[in-house]
């Protein structure tokens, strides 16, 4: 355990010999540094800083500490979403709604198929068909609707479209066929 | 691979997935529309993002159009106009309006009443909702009442009748337009009844004057 490397030993020895220096350095040096024109200390700063921004740096980064890292990123990116929505839901909140059943009811005795297309089903013409209570020719649906305003129409055997008469007709017709209306309260 | 350049790696992978998408993201049931068509009611709704309106209304009424086989011009301007009044109903009715009020409030624009209607609705409701008076009031006008009259009547009943007395009162004017009463006589009657029935409800002599040219305000008589 005692006995050392040779090579440690002679290191050790070449350590500890006192080192001679040129007596003229400190001369040499302080004239270089009096000939240098001073920085404005502002200057010296940005100086100082663009350097150590410059200044290669190896930084050492466990799997675990990177995992880490990219969790907090995401938690931040998400927090900026969840903002935005925010704010939007500022301008124009979000009610806490509660379906009603709204049924919608057609006498429509000669018809084969009748469908209701509306605001509430993407105006697709075949999401929401009627069924024939009895063979009379009545024809009806319930659809669980939120508060709000909805135009809607009938289509009958997929091409005539017709307006519901229980209800209100809608002022703003833009496309030329009849709507009705229906608002459901919150 | 170092351990750096691997952290480094997963760091630049969980920003992949992470990643903000843009805002003004394509709405899909939007394709039924030509592509020129789409568009400009794309650009509509960012419009209408970008203000804070609610946009689901603008789509209805593109898949409306398109369901209805109107032409793709006839389509970005019936959106436009509905964007239009969206802006001006919330603008009138206030900042916190519900997308309900705001479209409802859009249906009163449109079949009359004015912004000062809207927010003078929103001054004597309160907090209530204006989902159901607006309704009524775009309503009413669709029955044949004229425009001013429905306002006036909506506003004179605004503090005085809560939501389901609103349906029940415009129902009432309807059934008595069916049954061959003019929408003026029938509207007259009908806030007649509903004036005396406040009055009795709250054991006071309160009166509304609710003939057409008449105030719209409620009056206390002494």
């Amino acid at each position: 355990m005692d006995e050392r490397d040779p090579l440690i030993d002679r290191a050790i020895e070449t350590l500890r010999e006192s080192v001679r220096l040129d007596p003229g350095l400190d001369r040499r040096v302080m004239e270089e540094v009096e000939r240098a024109p001073a920085p404005r200390v502002g200057a010296r700063r940005w100086w100082s800083a663009w350097e150590w921004l410059r200044r290669g740096r190896t930084v050492t980064v466990s799997p675990l500490g990177g995992l880490a890292a990219a969790a907090a990123l995401a938690a931040l990116l998400l927090m900026g979403r969840w903002g935005a929505a925010w704010v939007e839901d500022t301008a124009a909140p979000t009610e806490v709604l509660e379906a009603a059943t709204v049924q919608f009811v057609l006498v429509a005795p000669g018809a084969s198929m009748v469908t209701v297309v509306g605001d509430f089903n993407d105006w697709v013409a075949t999401a929401t068909p009627l069924r024939q209570a009895s063979g009379d020719g009545m024809w009806t649906v319930t659809v669980p609707l939120p508060p709000g305003r909805y135009r809607y129409g009938f289509l009958v055997d997929g091409t005539e479209w017709v307006r519901d008469p229980s209800t209100p007709p809608a002022l703003d017709d833009d496309f030329g066929r009849p709507n009705s209306v229906v608002t459901v309260r919150g | 691979m170092n351990p750096q350049r691997r952290a480094a790696w997963v760091l630049f992978a969980a920003m992949l997935v992470v990643a903000p998408r843009p805002a003004s993201s394509q709405e899909p049931r939007l394709a039924v529309l030509s592509q020129p068509q789409r568009a400009q009611v794309e650009a509509i709704l960012d419009s209408a993002r970008a203000a804070r309106l609610p946009t689901e209304p603008l789509v209805d009424r593109a898949l409306e159009g398109a369901s209805k086989g109107a032409e793709g011009e006839r389509i970005v301007a019936a959106i436009r106009r509905l964007h239009g009044e969206l802006g001006l109903a919330r603008d009138a009715m206030g900042g916190l309006s519900s997308a309900a009020e705001i479209v409802a409030g859009a249906s009163a624009l449109r079949a009359g009443a004015s912004p000062n209607d809207l927010t003078r609705l929103r001054e004597l409701r309160g907090e209530e909702s204006l989902t159901v008076a607006a309704a009524v009031l775009a309503d009413l006008v669709a029955v044949g009442v004229p425009s001013d009259t429905a306002v006036a009547a909506v506003l004179a009943l605004a503090d005085v009748v809560d939501d389901a007395e609103y349906v029940a009162f415009r129902r009432s004017v309807e059934r008595d337009i069916a049954l061959g009463a003019t929408p003026v006589a029938a509207l007259g009657v009908r806030l007649e009844s509903s004036a005396a029935a406040e009055a009795l409800g709250a054991g006071a002599t309160d009166q509304l004057d609710f003939s057409p040219g008449g105030q719209r305000q409620r009056e206390r008589k002494p």
